[in-house]
């Protein structure tokens, strides 16, 4: 008993020093600390990570108390902004990058942990673009926990059946896919756009490719001048190119239908030729019909005479963000530090199957290979387009989402939902002063 | 002297617990709730805007505001040509001598069952059966050669909201029913006796003795349904989440998405207001013109 709480003793001095040298507050010198920590993964899978990982923290920290919270990805957006309002902000929460962080950093509700994550500790944990989304202004507001991104997923036996060789990598080549696999009577993408979001991965896709990048990124922060907000000719032509899946006959029949669940389940079940899927759905495929037909990927083909950067992949991390009315912020950093060590980024994929961010924690072990060559491809990209509804402001995501699914049903136009967006644009710039 | 302090003391200390309640979670949000449309916040402002009445003359110039309110409007009408006029029919057939008394109580539970089910569940049911190809609805259209008449239910702008509409009087009517079934009983049976030794068939029974007879069940069920199709939001979110493209957006989804995706909840709050005028004019309007149908 004695030997056992001298080596308590000395692992919390320890972990008190190691803690110092990484430049926060070691949690062990100071009373008894409780945080909050808000996220949003409660499915029973992943809720199991989050368990062991601040059951395991309380452990190595008995002064420390984390109170977890988890709710879903819809509900928790309503529950983060109701703790705004009621300024019972959470310690540690979860926050999509973009637009949706940073309009908690202009409100003034995220901490800069740039000396934080200065610490050598902390350095060459993440790839670059994974903690870039993460900066505004050159400060560092947050901790990737897991990094995403958007693949074009094909069943092999029914590309082999539609007599497609290779992969496309340019658009015309895929165009020529879907039309192969259209010509065999094969569904040629599963897409469930009921729930809109979905339609905003294709569209954020094509914006990227066919705007210049510093003009997209100019109206998506609303720095571009009234004159020229959402002006450039290349979102119309991109909404028109995202038009045409469906009027080509590349999509299912209407996916205003279906959600993006039921999609799965019908691409899943070999129903169809491709889909356009996160790498973090990768796990699912597993004991599938598609698994048994052989399943690979690639990136969204590139759009020879694109404007706008052929090789950026659309995905995002996800990670946390300290509150700054957080009364211990070293040790909500120390918990973050514990989160994304190497041992709990491996302990995260292997659990939950989701592609943890940080570097060298996803291997053979604890994912399929296609999920490694995926990390792989995002770890080597030059950049990530994030999730168009949660890059820009969220009435203008609004007018992005609606209209995606305008073009869908027909009861809008290329023009036309661009005309909305610039309007609801130029009101919240107006509104911005 | 005590026991008298006591009895009058008791009803309000009975009543206190409630009202107190509803202090706290009704009239104080109410009355919160018009001060928060006359801000423009929020629920990251720092500080709260004075914007006067602007968010409602903002809802005068909404087109969405506007293609709501139809929303709404169509849910109260079709719902009370179903919910109340169809139902009141269902519960006099039921009730008469037209059907056997196993076969009614049989049909009474079918019909009483889909409101006890929780909203969500049915929801992702009819979500299922409203699919294209493969849901029930189009496959039984297709197998009784109706094919023609198939839809995308949810994915089409013209069919989305009616067919929310439709799974609600599906959900609804059979409970409306049997409260009408309840209404019908307190009717003395020597009032219809008295019809029928006078001559008086089905149809002048159903108008003279049962239609008078239960109208203050109908002017309450009229007002419950009204109100149920002012304040709709559950099983729009549920089903199309107001989409595509907002054709299924009512009132209620369309406050919900303001205040908590696009963060306006000095607008959203002014669109509460809204809902809680209507409500309170067709209640009044209702109340007022069924107590002079009660004088006359």
């Amino acid at each position: 008993m004695r030997r056992r709480d001298f080596t308590k003793g000395m692992l919390a001095a320890m972990g008190a020093g190691l803690a110092v040298a990484e430049g926060y507050a070691p949690a062990r010198a100071q009373g008894k600390v409780t945080l909050s920590f808000l996220h949003k993964w409660p499915e029973p899978q992943n809720i199991v990570f989050f368990r062991n990982a601040v059951d395991a923290f309380q452990t190595a920290h008995p002064n420390v108390t984390i109170n977890m919270d988890a709710v879903a990805d819809d509900p928790y957006k309503e529950k983060i902004r109701v703790a705004m309002a009621s300024g019972e902000i959470p310690d540690i929460y979860f926050t999509w990058v973009g637009e949706y962080t940073r309009q908690f950093i202009r409100a003034g509700r995220v901490l800069d942990i740039t000396r934080y994550l200065s610490a050598p500790a902390w350095q060459g944990r993440f790839a670059p673009a994974t903690l870039d989304a993460y900066k505004t202004d050159g400060k560092i507001y947050g901790v990737p926990i897991e990094v995403d991104a958007k693949f074009m997923i094909y069943n092999k036996a029914l590309f082999a059946k539609a007599g497609i060789d290779g992969t496309p990598a340019e658009w015309p080549a895929f165009a020529a896919a879907l039309n192969k696999l259209k010509a065999a009577h094969i569904t040629p993408i599963s897409f469930g756009a009921q729930l809109a979001w979905a339609t905003v991965h294709y569209i954020g896709d094509l914006n990227a490719k066919l705007v210049p990048s510093d003009v997209r990124l100019a109206d998506y922060t609303l720095r571009a001048p009234p004159d020229k907000l959402f002006t450039d000719p290349g979102y119309v032509k991109s909404l028109a190119l995202y038009r045409d899946f469906l009027t080509n006959g590349w999509f299912n029949r209407s996916p205003d239908a279906y959600t993006h669940a039921a999609a799965r389940a019908s691409f899943f079940a070999g129903r169809a030729g491709m889909m356009y899927q996160e790498l973090v759905e990768f796990g699912q495929i597993n004991g599938t019909r598609l698994a048994r037909d052989g399943w690979d990927f690639f990136p969204m083909p590139a759009i020879p005479g694109g404007r706008g950067p052929q090789d950026l992949l659309t995905g995002a991390p996800d990670g946390f963000v300290v509150s700054p009315t957080c009364k211990y912020p070293g040790v909500a950093i120390a918990f973050l530090d514990f989160l994304t060590s190497p041992k709990q980024g491996f302990e995260f994929t292997r659990i939950t199957g989701r592609p943890s961010a940080v570097l060298g924690a996803v291997d053979a072990q604890n994912a399929a290979p296609q999920t490694l060559r995926g990390m792989d491809t995002i770890n080597k990209t030059k950049g990530l387009v994030l999730w168009l509804d949660t890059d820009v402001e969220s009435r203008i995501a609004s007018a992005f989402l609606a209209g995606g699914q305008g073009l869908m049903d027909g009861s809008d136009t290329p023009s036309g939902v661009m005309a909305k967006v610039r309007t609801t644009a130029l009101q919240v710039q107006k509104g911005r002063g | 002297m005590r026991r008298r302090i006591t009895a009058r003391v008791a009803p309000y200390a009975a009543l206190a617990p409630v009202l107190c309640l509803l202090f706290v979670f009704l009239y104080l949000p109410l009355v919160a709730d018009f001060d928060y449309s006359l801000h423009d916040w929020s629920s990251l402002s720092p500080t709260w805007r004075a914007a006067g009445l602007a968010n409602f003359r903002g809802l005068l110039r909404d087109t969405l505001f506007w293609q709501s309110l139809r929303g709404n409007v169509l849910y109260a009408v079709v719902s009370l040509l179903f919910q109340v006029c169809f139902a009141l029919v269902l519960a006099a057939v039921l009730e008469s001598r037209m059907i056997g008394r196993r076969t009614s109580t049989c049909l009474r539970v079918a019909y009483f069952i889909p409101s006890i089910l929780p909203i969500t569940v049915i929801g992702l049911l009819w979500q299922v059966m409203y699919q294209p190809d493969v849901g029930l609805i189009d496959q039984a259209m297709n197998a009784l050669g109706l094919g023609n008449f198939a839809h995308a239910w949810l994915g089409e702008p013209q069919t989305a909201l009616p067919a929310i509409i439709a799974v609600s009087q599906w959900q609804w009517t059979g409970y409306l029913t049997v409260l009408f079934i309840v209404a019908i009983r307190a009717i003395p049976r020597e009032i219809y006796e008295a019809a029928e030794i006078d001559g008086a068939g089905a149809w002048h029974r159903f108008r003279h003795v049962t239609v008078p007879g239960v109208r203050e069940t109908t002017v309450l069920m009229a007002l419950i349904t009204i109100f149920g199709a002012m304040k709709v939001f559950d099983i729009v979110w549920v089903m199309t989440g107001g989409g595509p493209n907002n054709a299924s957006q009512v009132l209620g989804s369309y406050m919900y998405r303001t205040a908590f995706r696009d963060d306006r909840v000095g607008y959203a709050s002014a669109i509460a207001v809204v809902i809680f005028v209507l409500c309170a004019i067709i209640g009044g309007l209702q109340l007022h013109w069924s107590r002079r149908r009660e004088a006359a």
